[in-house]
């Protein structure tokens, strides 16, 4: 397991490949272990400021972001693959991406100690800095995840210019399955929510109407406040 | 003596490398293949559309059309529930192969007028095969709408993203017709992109006369006659009287 660790932080292409072309179910369930465990131990440290339960439920919640993503996105991220001639089939597809995910659990997890580093120095929830707190939370997450998200997805072009043997096909492939599981993921974000959980509300697994509204909404009415 | 230009393009492949290859079918048209064909190896189809059309293979291209359509329209009706359920779907098939019947003519005299040497019924099956593509890749992107239909009451947002992932999935359909031209000993390109902005703007046409699909009403179809861009602006100053 520890090399299979390795193999995939090095971004051996060779070796990789070859664990991706055979999409063995040995494959998922390690990329599926290595994110429940990865991306289990980050998100309770995104929800530690607001308290122990919360730590507990986003624990949960962001491997569940995850899983949903790749379940949800798994068919056109598939056909997207055939159709830009990647030569990837479904289930090459779904490993690839599942392993681009699992590195980027790794990543999370060994920025664990660092984001419980900045939980502990931020203002409490009880202190007039909370809000302060908060943001610096907030902000530190946003960052961590970005870096751990870019770097698992050069190695994923790495892995796709090795199975395509085309710059312009892997970089196409990419893209399409970046967009696709950015605009699907943010919204099952947004229905997981709260993560880090808000100081004004009451710790919950989901809000009481997980299903209203969405995401892009959101974003558009905080923008229309800003800037109108 | 006479050998026709259609048994010439099947001796001599035009020089198109990797997935566009112009090359026979696997034995058969099941739908699997047909499906495995439309995504790996369009060429193969319209090889066999061109140099051994079979009605078979026409009818399983029509029936993805029909299928996909439906079930991506199960998605798009679930946003408003009950009645939607079944009126989106039949609308979103019957308003497709409506629109395919409208801009078929005109396709195959842009086909003749970029130089290809195809038949009707080749350019039928490459149409189809087209709109199946696309039908196919709503079917991928179900369940993203499906999300997003159960997290918000807004008809605007709903609205522009089923055009969002109905133009993608064209997208990549229309890319068989360049194909098309590029296999078929096309000259000009620039008539078969024009045909597929006509049959973009008569889709969204369609869509707009068989109105509402996403949203509800109290009568099947609108007595009111209007333009695509005109409802558009409507719905979403709507929308924004209504927050």
């Amino acid at each position: 397991m520890i090399g299979r660790l390795k193999v995939l932080l090095r971004g051996e292409a060779d070796r990789v490949a070859e664990s991706v072309s055979r999409a063995g179910f040995e494959s998922v369930a390690q990329f599926s272990l290595i994110i429940l465990i990865g991306a289990g131990l980050y998100g309770a440290t995104l929800g530690l400021w607001r308290g122990p339960l919360q730590a507990f439920y986003t624990a949960i919640k962001f491997p569940l972001v995850i899983f949903l993503t790749c379940l949800g996105n798994g068919a056109i991220n598939g056909m997207l693959a055939q159709i830009l001639g990647s030569g990837l089939s479904f289930r090459q597809t779904a490993v690839a991406i599942l392993m681009s995910f699992a590195i980027a659990a790794i990543i999370l997890a060994g920025f664990a100690p660092l984001t419980l580093f900045v939980w502990f120095n931020a203002p409490p929830l009880e202190s007039e800095g909370a809000i302060v707190g908060h943001s610096v939370m907030l902000l530190t997450h946003v960052f961590v995840i970005a870096l751990a998200g870019v770097i698992a997805n050069r190695r994923l072009l790495g892995l796709l210019r090795k199975m395509s043997g085309s710059d312009k096909v892997a970089r196409a492939v990419l893209f399409s399955w970046l967009a696709g599981n950015l605009f699907l993921g943010a919204q099952i974000a947004w229905n997981l929510r709260p993560f880090i959980g808000s100081p004004r509300l009451a710790i919950e697994f989901l809000r009481s109407d997980p299903l209203r509204g969405n995401f892009y909404e959101a974003v558009w009415r905080a923008l229309r406040h800003l800037v109108f | 003596m006479n050998t026709t230009p259609t048994q010439n393009q099947s001796s001599k492949p035009p020089p198109i490398p990797g997935r566009f290859a112009f090359e026979p079918m696997p034995k058969g048209a099941s739908p699997p293949l047909v499906i495995e064909a439309l995504l790996k190896y369009p060429g193969r189809i319209i090889h066999e559309l061109q140099n051994n059309w079979r009605a078979t293979l026409l009818l399983w291209l029509l029936s993805l059309v029909l299928l996909g359509m439906m079930a991506y329209g199960v998605v798009v009706g679930s946003f408003s529930g009950g009645a939607q359920l079944w009126i989106a779907p039949v609308k979103i098939a019957m308003g497709t192969i409506l629109s395919i019947l409208i801009c078929l003519p005109s396709l195959y005299i842009f086909t003749c007028l970029s130089g290809i040497d195809a038949q009707l019924r080749t350019v039928t099956g490459v149409l189809f095969a087209a709109v199946s593509l696309g039908a196919l890749l709503l079917i991928g992107f179900a369940p993203v709408a499906w999300i997003f239909s159960q997290s918000t009451d807004s008809v605007a947002f709903m609205a522009a993203l089923h055009i969002g992932l109905w133009a993608i999935g064209i997208m990549f359909g229309l890319r068989l017709l360049e194909a098309m031209g590029y296999l078929l000993g096309g000259s000009a390109r620039t008539h078969l992109k024009l045909w597929s902005v006509i049959f973009i703007v008569v889709c969204l046409q369609m869509m707009t006369t068989l109105r509402p699909i996403v949203g509800t009403s109290d009568h099947l179809l609108p007595s009111e006659k209007k333009f695509f861009l005109a409802h558009w602006v409507e719905t979403l100053r709507d929308e924004s009287t209504r927050k």
